[in-house]
């Protein structure tokens, strides 16, 4: 029985314990290298990789794509590019170390996968698309530009939260 | 030995110049590990999880963010105030009111719909 018995998946870590460490690793973040951390920024370089490679007279003629990848300067020669892949590194291992480590679709129960997909691929459009508006996402304006006491940052973090409030109550078919 | 070390050269560690682009590169792939590792642990990679948060059933999100911010808030200005990080090197994210607010409420729509 205990030979064939499925590793069951261990609980996550109390809120705060994992509220503290974030915290810890943003403030080493910005010891080690002056910025905090981000992750929108390094997803819109690797959409710039590409759109190099299949328009780079597009990239070499657009002001906000010069300084990516403008000439011979590769999107992904950036700190932040490789942070994103330890991110990914980082969050596989726990879920390993974990026992968490599954094929799953993470939805209410009303809803089929296929609509969740559907969905997850229009909220992902969203969140790329008002990452770029407001400059950043949760991580690199929320928590970074939060801890240093941006205005213009928690500006932007009562806004996504009121964005997310203002639609749940709509949407609740999805997760309820 | 430590503290005065800190004082003598405070952070952000000019890491590029020191070291060279890969060890540079290398520094943040690791911070990169370490912020995915603590956020796996909170629960982050869990959409029900976080969706959570916005039918009021599961506050983990609030929790972990908001603990993380102030824990690196009180880091930073305590070590700036020791003289330990020249807060002047420090990117603060320049202030666009309009683009954040509109930026904003355009992304927690999408936190709701894509659940991450």
């Amino acid at each position: 029985m205990s030979a064939t018995a499925i590793k069951t998946a261990k609980p996550f870590a109390n809120p705060y314990v994992a509220g503290t460490l974030l915290g810890i690793v943003l403030f080493m973040a910005f010891l080690l290298t002056g910025n905090g951390l981000g992750a929108s920024g390094p997803i819109n370089r690797m959409l710039v990789f590409i759109e190099d490679i299949i328009a780079p007279q597009h990239v070499n003629t657009t002001p906000y794509l010069i300084p990516m990848g403008g000439g011979s300067t590769n999107p992904l020669d950036n700190a932040f590019v490789f942070l994103t892949i330890g991110i990914l590194i980082g969050g596989f291992t726990s879920g390993y170390f974990h026992n968490r480590l599954s094929f799953t679709t993470g939805k209410g129960p009303r809803i089929t996968n296929k609509t969740r997909w559907g969905m997850a691929f229009l909220g992902g459009m969203l969140m790329g698309y008002g990452a770029r508006f407001a400059r950043g996402c949760t991580s690199g304006q929320g928590l970074s530009g939060g801890a240093v006491l941006s205005v213009g940052s928690w500006v932007f973090l009562l806004a996504v939260f009121a964005g997310a409030y203002g639609v749940a109550h709509l949407l609740r078919k999805l997760w309820t | 030995m430590m503290e005065q070390l800190l004082q003598a050269f405070p952070g952000p560690l000019p890491l590029e110049a020191m070291y060279g682009k890969l060890v540079f590169y290398f520094i943040a792939m690791l911070i990169g590990v370490a912020f995915g590792y603590t956020l796996e642990i909170g629960g982050f990679g869990q959409s029900t999880k976080l969706a959570a948060q916005f039918y009021l059933t599961d506050m983990t999100v609030f929790k972990v963010m908001f603990t993380g911010i102030i824990v690196a808030m009180v880091l930073i200005f305590g070590a700036s105030a020791l003289g330990w990080l020249d807060y002047g090197r420090v990117f603060v994210n320049p202030t666009y009111l309009w683009p954040g607010i509109v930026g904003g409420l355009i992304m927690g729509v999408g936190f709701v719909i894509g659940g991450f």
